[in-house]
Protein backbone atom coordinates (compact mmCIF):
# COMPACT_ATOMS: atom_id res chain seq x y z
CA UNK A 1 0.00 0.00 0.00
CA UNK A 2 1.49 3.72 -0.82
CA UNK A 3 1.89 6.24 1.74
CA UNK A 4 -1.32 7.60 -0.09
CA UNK A 5 -3.23 4.86 0.12
CA UNK A 6 -2.89 4.14 3.99
CA UNK A 7 -3.13 8.33 4.80
CA UNK A 8 -6.70 8.09 2.69
CA UNK A 9 -7.22 5.09 4.72
CA UNK A 10 -7.14 7.01 7.83
CA UNK A 11 -8.69 9.79 6.79
CA UNK A 12 -11.54 8.17 5.75
CA UNK A 13 -12.01 7.03 9.73
CA UNK A 14 -10.44 3.64 9.27
CA UNK A 15 -7.68 4.98 11.56
CA UNK A 16 -6.64 1.28 12.75
CA UNK A 17 -6.50 -0.11 9.68
CA UNK A 18 -4.36 2.54 8.12
CA UNK A 19 -1.92 2.40 11.09
CA UNK A 20 -1.96 -1.49 10.41
CA UNK A 21 -0.85 -0.80 7.35
CA UNK A 22 1.58 1.92 8.31
CA UNK A 23 2.95 -1.41 10.50
CA UNK A 24 3.06 -3.50 7.27
CA UNK A 25 5.08 -1.07 4.82
CA UNK A 26 7.32 0.58 7.56
CA UNK A 27 7.89 -1.43 11.01
CA UNK A 28 11.17 -4.02 9.13
CA UNK A 29 12.59 -0.39 7.49
CA UNK A 30 12.36 1.68 10.91
CA UNK A 31 13.64 -1.09 12.75
CA UNK A 32 17.41 -1.68 10.39
CA UNK A 33 17.57 1.88 10.43
CA UNK A 34 17.22 1.96 14.11
CA UNK A 35 19.35 -0.79 14.74
CA UNK A 36 22.04 0.75 12.83
CA UNK A 37 22.02 4.14 14.94
CA UNK A 38 21.88 2.06 18.27
CA UNK A 39 23.77 -1.03 17.71
CA UNK A 40 21.71 -2.95 19.66
CA UNK A 41 18.35 -5.60 19.03
CA UNK A 42 17.18 -4.84 22.44
CA UNK A 43 17.10 -1.29 22.80
CA UNK A 44 16.07 -1.32 19.21
CA UNK A 45 13.05 -3.42 19.78
CA UNK A 46 11.86 -1.41 22.79
CA UNK A 47 12.36 2.27 21.30
CA UNK A 48 10.99 0.50 17.88
CA UNK A 49 7.82 -0.18 20.33
CA UNK A 50 7.94 3.63 22.17
CA UNK A 51 8.18 5.03 18.18
CA UNK A 52 5.10 3.50 16.95
CA UNK A 53 2.70 4.82 20.32
CA UNK A 54 4.52 7.85 18.94
CA UNK A 55 3.98 7.56 15.64
CA UNK A 56 0.21 6.20 16.78
CA UNK A 57 -1.04 9.34 19.13
CA UNK A 58 0.46 11.93 16.80
CA UNK A 59 -0.92 10.55 13.02
CA UNK A 60 -3.85 12.56 13.56
CA UNK A 61 -1.16 15.94 13.45
CA UNK A 62 0.62 14.85 10.27
CA UNK A 63 -0.44 17.76 8.11
CA UNK A 64 0.91 16.65 4.79
CA UNK A 65 3.62 19.17 4.17
CA UNK A 66 6.47 16.59 4.05
CA UNK A 67 5.94 13.03 2.66
CA UNK A 68 4.69 10.60 5.52
CA UNK A 69 7.83 8.18 5.15
CA UNK A 70 10.71 11.09 5.82
CA UNK A 71 8.04 11.92 8.74
CA UNK A 72 8.59 8.67 10.38
CA UNK A 73 11.83 8.74 9.78
CA UNK A 74 12.31 11.58 11.07
CA UNK A 75 10.40 10.33 14.59
CA UNK A 76 12.68 7.41 14.52
CA UNK A 77 15.55 9.75 13.92
CA UNK A 78 15.13 11.56 16.99
CA UNK A 79 14.00 9.10 19.22
CA UNK A 80 16.78 7.46 18.71
CA UNK A 81 19.17 10.10 18.83
CA UNK A 82 17.58 11.14 22.12
CA UNK A 83 18.20 7.83 23.36
CA UNK A 84 21.98 7.35 22.59
CA UNK A 85 22.09 11.12 24.20
CA UNK A 86 20.50 9.89 27.07
CA UNK A 87 22.41 6.98 27.44
CA UNK A 88 25.39 9.11 26.57
CA UNK A 89 24.84 11.04 29.87
CA UNK A 90 24.29 8.00 32.14
CA UNK A 91 27.00 6.48 31.54
CA UNK A 92 29.09 9.95 31.89
CA UNK A 93 27.80 10.88 35.24
CA UNK A 94 28.58 6.66 36.34
CA UNK A 95 32.03 7.74 34.45
CA UNK A 96 31.91 4.75 31.81
CA UNK A 97 32.64 5.82 28.36
CA UNK A 98 29.96 5.36 25.96
CA UNK A 99 31.98 4.84 22.90
CA UNK A 100 33.66 1.33 24.80
CA UNK A 101 30.29 -0.19 25.66
CA UNK A 102 28.89 -0.14 22.10
CA UNK A 103 32.36 -1.42 20.66
CA UNK A 104 31.94 -3.73 23.21
CA UNK A 105 28.21 -4.50 22.13
CA UNK A 106 29.84 -4.97 18.84
CA UNK A 107 32.54 -7.29 19.54
CA UNK A 108 29.95 -9.81 21.36
CA UNK A 109 26.92 -9.28 19.14
CA UNK A 110 25.71 -12.72 17.92
CA UNK A 111 23.22 -11.35 15.78
CA UNK A 112 25.96 -9.16 14.18
CA UNK A 113 27.01 -11.30 11.02
CA UNK A 114 30.74 -9.33 9.72
CA UNK A 115 33.89 -10.35 9.44
CA UNK A 116 36.58 -8.52 11.80
CA UNK A 117 36.37 -5.86 9.28
CA UNK A 118 33.20 -5.18 9.13
CA UNK A 119 33.33 -5.04 12.65
CA UNK A 120 35.61 -2.33 12.45
CA UNK A 121 33.89 -0.64 9.91
CA UNK A 122 31.03 -0.42 12.57
CA UNK A 123 33.14 0.92 15.40
CA UNK A 124 34.67 3.33 13.41
CA UNK A 125 30.93 4.96 12.54
CA UNK A 126 29.85 4.85 15.98
CA UNK A 127 33.19 6.81 16.98
CA UNK A 128 31.90 9.34 14.57
CA UNK A 129 30.33 12.68 15.64
CA UNK A 130 26.48 12.10 16.37
CA UNK A 131 25.56 14.44 13.19
CA UNK A 132 28.42 12.70 11.02
CA UNK A 133 27.30 8.87 11.98
CA UNK A 134 23.59 9.77 11.00
CA UNK A 135 24.02 11.06 7.60
CA UNK A 136 26.56 8.29 7.05
CA UNK A 137 24.34 5.90 7.96
CA UNK A 138 21.40 6.94 6.28
CA UNK A 139 23.21 7.67 2.86
CA UNK A 140 25.51 4.74 3.17
CA UNK A 141 23.35 2.07 5.12
CA UNK A 142 19.67 3.17 4.24
CA UNK A 143 20.60 4.20 0.60
CA UNK A 144 18.34 7.36 1.18
CA UNK A 145 19.01 10.16 -1.26
CA UNK A 146 20.63 13.32 0.23
CA UNK A 147 17.19 14.89 -0.61
CA UNK A 148 15.17 12.95 1.50
CA UNK A 149 17.77 12.74 4.44
CA UNK A 150 17.51 16.69 4.38
CA UNK A 151 13.75 16.53 4.69
CA UNK A 152 14.24 14.31 7.51
CA UNK A 153 17.23 15.93 9.60
CA UNK A 154 16.41 19.71 8.53
CA UNK A 155 19.18 20.13 6.96
CA UNK A 156 20.97 21.49 3.33
CA UNK A 157 21.74 19.45 1.23
CA UNK A 158 25.18 20.98 0.87
CA UNK A 159 25.68 20.46 4.67
CA UNK A 160 24.90 16.58 4.80
CA UNK A 161 27.18 16.49 1.17
CA UNK A 162 30.15 18.16 3.51
CA UNK A 163 29.16 16.17 6.68
CA UNK A 164 28.92 12.58 4.60
CA UNK A 165 32.55 13.37 3.00
CA UNK A 166 34.13 14.28 6.26
CA UNK A 167 32.64 10.97 7.70
CA UNK A 168 34.06 8.85 5.17
CA UNK A 169 37.20 10.23 5.57
CA UNK A 170 37.50 9.75 9.05
CA UNK A 171 36.19 6.29 8.61
CA UNK A 172 39.11 5.46 6.14
CA UNK A 173 41.91 6.68 8.23
CA UNK A 174 40.55 4.28 11.33
CA UNK A 175 40.39 1.61 8.83
CA UNK A 176 43.90 2.36 7.69
CA UNK A 177 45.25 2.67 11.27
CA UNK A 178 43.85 -1.09 11.95
CA UNK A 179 45.12 -2.60 8.81
CA UNK A 180 48.86 -1.43 9.45
CA UNK B 1 48.22 1.02 3.78
CA UNK B 2 46.60 3.89 1.81
CA UNK B 3 42.39 2.59 1.41
CA UNK B 4 40.95 3.60 -2.17
CA UNK B 5 37.41 5.32 -2.27
CA UNK B 6 36.35 1.96 -3.03
CA UNK B 7 36.91 0.64 0.42
CA UNK B 8 33.22 1.10 1.40
CA UNK B 9 32.17 -1.27 -1.52
CA UNK B 10 34.52 -3.86 -1.10
CA UNK B 11 34.28 -4.33 2.65
CA UNK B 12 30.32 -4.37 1.89
CA UNK B 13 27.30 -3.55 4.72
CA UNK B 14 27.69 -5.72 7.79
CA UNK B 15 24.79 -7.88 7.99
CA UNK B 16 22.72 -7.77 11.10
CA UNK B 17 20.24 -10.68 12.40
CA UNK B 18 17.14 -10.87 14.04
CA UNK B 19 16.11 -13.83 16.31
CA UNK B 20 13.93 -16.39 14.14
CA UNK B 21 10.24 -15.51 13.43
CA UNK B 22 10.84 -11.65 15.23
CA UNK B 23 9.25 -9.46 12.07
CA UNK B 24 6.01 -11.63 12.70
CA UNK B 25 6.11 -11.26 16.30
CA UNK B 26 7.02 -7.52 16.27
CA UNK B 27 4.59 -6.17 13.88
CA UNK B 28 1.37 -7.96 15.52
CA UNK B 29 2.60 -6.68 18.42
CA UNK B 30 3.18 -3.60 16.83
CA UNK B 31 -0.33 -3.54 15.42
CA UNK B 32 -2.19 -4.04 18.49
CA UNK B 33 -1.03 -0.70 19.93
CA UNK B 34 -4.40 1.25 18.83
CA UNK B 35 -6.53 -1.08 20.71
CA UNK B 36 -4.24 -1.15 24.02
CA UNK B 37 -4.88 1.74 26.11
CA UNK B 38 -1.93 3.66 26.10
CA UNK B 39 -0.92 4.65 29.91
CA UNK B 40 0.56 7.93 29.39
CA UNK B 41 3.38 8.60 32.31
CA UNK B 42 1.03 10.79 34.70
CA UNK B 43 1.38 14.43 35.69
CA UNK B 44 3.32 13.40 39.11
CA UNK B 45 5.69 10.68 37.73
CA UNK B 46 7.04 13.20 35.34
CA UNK B 47 7.35 15.66 38.21
CA UNK B 48 8.68 13.17 40.68
CA UNK B 49 12.47 14.03 40.65
CA UNK B 50 11.89 17.86 40.01
CA UNK B 51 9.38 17.75 43.40
CA UNK B 52 11.89 15.80 44.96
CA UNK B 53 14.79 18.09 44.56
CA UNK B 54 12.64 21.38 45.23
CA UNK B 55 11.73 19.74 48.29
CA UNK B 56 15.70 18.93 49.40
CA UNK B 57 15.96 22.81 48.46
CA UNK B 58 12.86 23.99 50.53
CA UNK B 59 14.12 21.62 53.31
CA UNK B 60 17.76 23.23 53.75
CA UNK B 61 16.75 26.58 53.22
CA UNK B 62 13.89 26.63 55.79
CA UNK B 63 16.22 24.42 58.32
CA UNK B 64 19.01 27.37 57.66
CA UNK B 65 16.79 30.06 58.38
CA UNK B 66 15.44 28.11 61.80
CA UNK B 67 18.85 27.69 62.79
CA UNK B 68 19.52 31.23 61.94
CA UNK B 69 16.67 32.73 63.94
CA UNK B 70 17.32 30.72 66.99
CA UNK B 71 21.09 31.82 67.00
CA UNK B 72 19.70 35.39 66.63
CA UNK B 73 17.12 34.89 69.44
CA UNK B 74 19.80 33.41 71.89
CA UNK B 75 22.55 36.02 70.79
CA UNK B 76 19.55 38.82 71.62
CA UNK B 77 18.59 36.89 74.93
CA UNK B 78 22.11 36.42 76.32
CA UNK B 79 24.25 39.35 76.65
CA UNK B 80 27.21 37.13 76.26
CA UNK B 81 26.43 36.33 72.39
CA UNK B 82 28.88 38.99 70.82
CA UNK B 83 28.90 40.05 66.88
CA UNK B 84 32.05 37.56 67.43
CA UNK B 85 29.91 34.55 68.16
CA UNK B 86 28.66 34.61 64.81
CA UNK B 87 30.94 31.93 63.90
CA UNK B 88 28.99 29.78 65.90
CA UNK B 89 26.96 29.20 62.87
CA UNK B 90 29.51 27.66 60.76
CA UNK B 91 29.49 24.20 62.75
CA UNK B 92 25.80 24.17 62.34
CA UNK B 93 25.95 25.15 59.05
CA UNK B 94 27.58 22.23 58.14
CA UNK B 95 25.77 20.73 55.33
CA UNK B 96 26.11 17.34 56.61
CA UNK B 97 24.57 18.05 59.32
CA UNK B 98 21.99 19.73 57.87
CA UNK B 99 21.37 16.99 55.65
CA UNK B 100 21.11 14.99 59.12
CA UNK B 101 18.68 17.28 61.18
CA UNK B 102 16.51 17.10 57.84
CA UNK B 103 13.37 15.84 57.89
CA UNK B 104 13.41 15.17 54.19
CA UNK B 105 14.53 12.26 54.04
CA UNK B 106 17.92 12.13 50.86
CA UNK B 107 17.71 8.78 50.49
CA UNK B 108 14.48 9.13 49.01
CA UNK B 109 16.61 10.54 46.23
CA UNK B 110 17.89 7.24 44.47
CA UNK B 111 20.49 8.03 41.84
CA UNK B 112 18.19 7.14 39.24
CA UNK B 113 16.11 10.07 39.96
CA UNK B 114 19.43 12.61 39.68
CA UNK B 115 20.34 11.18 36.59
CA UNK B 116 16.72 11.15 35.32
CA UNK B 117 16.58 14.78 36.36
CA UNK B 118 20.07 15.74 34.65
CA UNK B 119 18.94 14.44 31.37
CA UNK B 120 15.45 15.51 31.63
CA UNK B 121 16.55 19.26 32.59
CA UNK B 122 18.68 18.86 29.31
CA UNK B 123 22.22 18.99 30.68
CA UNK B 124 24.76 17.35 28.05
CA UNK B 125 27.86 15.62 27.81
CA UNK B 126 29.61 18.98 27.46
CA UNK B 127 28.28 20.24 30.87
CA UNK B 128 29.20 17.46 33.03
CA UNK B 129 32.97 17.78 31.01
CA UNK B 130 33.05 21.60 32.30
CA UNK B 131 31.85 20.57 35.56
CA UNK B 132 34.58 17.88 36.07
CA UNK B 133 37.08 20.31 35.14
CA UNK B 134 36.09 22.55 38.12
CA UNK B 135 36.83 19.92 40.60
Amino acid sequence: MTDKEILDLYNSGQRELAFKELVNSYSERLYWHIRRLLCSHEDTDDLLQDIFVKIWSSLSTFRGESQLYTWLYRIATNESLNFLQKQKIRAALQFESMTSKIEERIDEDTLLDGDQLQRDLMKAIQRLPSKQRTVFIMRWFDDLSYEDISEILGTSVGALKASYHFASEKIKAELEKNLK
Amino acid sequence: MEIGNDIFEKIGKPSMGVPEGYFDSLKSRLESIPSAKVSHPGVWAGMRPYLALAASFAAIVLIGNALLRDTVKNQSADPFYSEDSYADIISITNPELLYNESEFDMEELSDEDIINYLIESGVRTEHLAYAGDQY
